[in-house]
């Protein structure tokens, strides 16, 4: 069962071959003449894909540089230059990356053009304008005001997105000198709505009792919906993924953890250099951590009947975009279909834009759940501010107290 | 400086909200509270309704924390605050812009903790740079026009918009005035006071603003320049001079503000709405006239040329960047900016400021040695 069948690698493999190419690809750019646009996790990639630029994502460097622990030493190096450790952990490994030139995978290829979409945060808007300063190039702030609950204020906001498309297209060109293929980004689009199809479906296996995947699978294999979001690589790498599972796991019954008592929803992003440890110390209650809303953050969506509206609506309606009430409805959502009876809630010191409305979202989730809330403080980077024995007491507790309520 | 109309609206800077209370039950008209910035107060004015601008507290921050992560600017938290604990009953609505993450949670959370009749949010651009972004704030003021229009059930007529539109103009002109007039000498007015005029017509109903500050004009003009004051010449940097007594302070070193770029100065006062045509589309006009704003993006290197140039034209012997703590935008900006200035030969020094502030003392021991190594004593 474990040995790969010829043309048909498992997707692990599959993943690091896929991983290797993109990043290949991303360092040979420059001596192919191609270009290089820096980009956000959360932004329309689809039309740098149609037009042949490669995107890189400094934030997915980064959270590789946290997982090997160098954040901390990056970010000295900023500080010393006058940076603050308040700052998002991304910003401040990739800013310290700038500096050192330090990296787990030999470094980046410098950007030709930048994009920041501001549905996901404002931080990046500020972070790539350091580095627009310091690369000479171009930055295009993609502007999506928050998807407020007005018909009205919907329909003006989804114009503007488009029309942002459209200068978006027209910079492109002029970057490249080169015409913009409408129908080579339908074929992108088509690529992308397939594969974050089938990104939903795994993320959705989870539903599965016992759950034959937790988050810590998910913020894996997320990887691949972010930087090779439509391509035909990454359709196939999902349907790869969902028929694994289901072969190997579901259709056994078998799940992450073999007394699987507590199902649990997780709030903000993850702390990145503990989830490992994280994920052994909750299975020794039985419990495990299976969905967040931020993995789902890449589940588009996608319409291709109308792909300029279509992107406008996916990137602008992401969860940290809404209202929040609608972003609880979503989680809501979450913890029925998955029938979660946990709730831990991280507030993120990194991260502004997740973080800040995290309190009026507990009481919101407590309201309509009932279910008890681990909430706690620390960042997602930075060991320096993780307390890994206050972390420890606290979910002690929080398990002691969901097993007296017996739920 | 014992000039009684400096020393009202000083009294109401410092303390506008008996002021607010007393204006709404004598004129009946409803207040709506907005934060900073852009909010255009003439559209609220046309509606027959009182802007007036929540500017924080300097009181201890009570429930506000239960809200807001304490990494959350301390404006956010004490504009909250305010309106939780200290002025619950002063607003009849409000309108909250949008510009950062910060702004944007604040929205939600104000929205679902503070009972209103009316609330409505103002989703600015953030970025000015492309022709996008004229047409999006069209569509959104006009929203809020309507939403205006809604909530006090009568439609704002062009001409009521104009003649708003004009009386505002009259107020920025006449504050312009008076700035010009203190950088030919801090002495005809000082910096605290001038920057208390900025501030109180951010709450003070804009007719008697303006009424105040037609009395005053000639009365400083009248003051001609002694020449006696030779301090030096500071343009201030960041969004609110928060606490007050860094202006007191810099009063004190003698030291004369000659430029700023500050929500609560000049972001406030430059810049006329043009009265031809469509007013909606001249107010958003006007917006992007609007120097600088750290969460907003433009091409360049907007905000550190800005001060260059206002430096340069002020003849300016220094830049005091007044940083608000945990604001994150000037987070970004600053070790670029210092460098910026360094390679210009401006001397700058980024003061890290909050409400709240009790280390007075220390503040001017900092701008004091400050001042001093410009000085070259
Ligand atoms: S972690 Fe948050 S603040 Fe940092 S880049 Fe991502 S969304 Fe922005
Ligand atoms: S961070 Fe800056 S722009 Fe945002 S609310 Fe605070 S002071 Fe205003």
């Amino acid at each position: 069962m474990n040995e790969s069948t010829p043309g048909k690698p498992r997707v692990k493999e599959l993943m690091k071959k896929l991983t290797q190419d993109y990043y290949g690809d991303a360092a040979r750019a420059h001596n192919e003449d191609r270009f290089v646009a820096y980009t956000t996790a959360v932004s329309p990639v689809e039309l740098f894909v149609a037009h042949d630029v490669i995107p890189i994502y400094p934030e997915n460097h980064s959270v590789m540089c946290i997982t090997k622990r160098m954040t901390t030493r990056l970010s000295t190096a900023i500080e010393k230059k006058g940076y603050t450790t308040h700052l998002c952990a991304y910003a401040r490994s990739d800013l310290g990356y700038r500096e050192l030139g330090e990296s787990p995978i030999g470094g980046l290829p410098d950007p030709d053009f930048l994009l920041a979409c501001n549905a996901q945060c404002f931080t990046l808007t500020k972070w790539f304008e350091v580095l627009s300063r310091r690369y000479g190039a171009p930055l295009f702030v993609f502007d999506t005001p928050q998807y407020i609950r007005n018909k009205k204020a919907r329909r003006n906001i989804i114009r503007y997105v488009e029309a942002e498309i459209y200068e978006l297209i027209t910079a492109l060109e002029n970057l490249t000198g080169k015409k913009f293929d409408y129908d080579r980004l339908r074929e992108v689009l088509i690529y992308s709505r397939d594969a974050c199809r089938l990104y939903k479906e795994f993320l959705d296996l989870a539903a599965h009792k016992p759950s034959p995947v937790n988050i810590f699978d998910a913020l894996i294999h997320m990887a691949i919906i972010v930087y090779l979001r439509g391509t035909p690589q990454a359709v196939q790498y999902y349907q790869g993924l969902v028929d694994e599972i289901r072969r190997e796991k579901v259709a056994q019954g078998i799940g992450v953890i073999p007394n699987e008592r507590f199902r649990l929803y997780w709030e903000n992003l993850p702390v990145w250099f503990k989830f490992r440890e994280h994920a052994n110390l909750l299975a020794s209650y039985g419990a495990v951590i299976l969905t967040s809303l931020y993995v789902h953050s890449w589940s588009y969506d996608f319409d291709v009947s109308d792909p300029i509206r279509t992107l406008a609506e996916n990137y602008t309606s992401v969860f940290s975009n809404v209202e929040l009430e609608e972003r609880a409805e979503r989680a809501l959502d979450l913890f029925q279909r998955y029938d979660l009876n946990g709730n831990i809630m991280f507030l993120n010191r990194s991260c502004k834009a997740v973080t800040f409305g995290e309190h009026e979202l507990r009481e919101i989730l407590t309201q309509r759940t009932g279910i008890p809330v681990l909430l706690f403080e620390s960042d997602m980077g930075d060991p320096r501010f993780y307390s890994e024995v206050q972390v420890k007491t606290r979910l002690e507790a929080y398990f002691e107290t969901l097993e007296r309520l017996n739920v | 400086m014992e000039n009684r109309i400096v020393r009202e609206l000083s009294d109401i800077a410092n303390n506008p909200y008996e002021m607010a209370r007393r204006q709404r039950a004598a004129s009946g008209q409803k207040i709506i509270g907005s934060t900073l910035a852009d909010v255009p107060e003439e559209l609220i004015h046309a509606a027959g309704l009182l802007p007036f601008t929540i500017l924080g507290t300097n009181r201890p921050i009570r429930r506000a924390s239960a809200l807001l992560p304490d990494n959350a600017c301390s404006l956010s938290r004490s504009d909250l605050e305010l309106v939780l604990t200290y002025e619950t009953d002063l607003f009849d609505g409000f309108v909250l812009p949008q510009v950062d993450d910060t702004t944007q949670h604040l929205s939600d959370i104000w929205r679902r903790k503070i009972p209103t009749s009316f609330f409505e949010c103002y989703l600015i651009p953030r970025q000015v740079d492309r022709p996008s972004a004229r047409q999006w704030l069209l569509d959104e003021t006009n929203r809020l026009k309507a939403s205006l229009e809604k909530f006090t059930d009568r439609k704002i007529s062009n001409d009521e918009l104009h003649k708003s539109i004009v009386l505002y103009n009259d107020n920025r002109r006449l504050l312009r005035k008076i700035y010009d007039l203190k950088r030919q000498d801090g002495d005809i007015i000082g910096n605290r006071a001038f920057f208390e005029l900025i501030k109180s017509s951010m709450f003070l109903p804009e007719e008697t603003h303006t009424r105040e500050l037609r009395h005053l004009l000639p009365q400083l003009e009248k003051k001609a320049p002694s020449g006696a004051n030779k301090g030096l010449r500071f343009v201030v940097a960041g969004i609110v001079w928060e606490p007050p007594a860094v202006m007191t302070i810099l009063d004190e070193l003698k030291i004369n503000v000659v430029g700023d770029d500050l929500c609560t100065g000049t972001r406030h006062i430059a810049n006329d709405v043009s009265t031809d045509g469509d007013p909606v589309a001249a107010l958003v006009e006007r917006h992007f006239k609007k120097g600088p704003f750290s969460p907003i993006h433009n091409r360049g290197n907007r905000i550190q040329e800005n001060l260059v140039d206002l430096v340069r034209r002020y003849g300016a012997d220094g830049i005091l960047y007044l940083h608000l703590k945990f604001f994150e935008s000037q987070d970004y900006d600053l070790p670029d900016l210092k460098q910026g200035m360094g390679e210009e030969g401006i001397p700058m020094y980024v003061l890290d400021t909050e409400y709240q502030t009790t280390h007075l003392a220390q503040v001017k021991t900092r701008v004091q040695a400050f001042a001093e190594s410009i000085r070259g004593e």
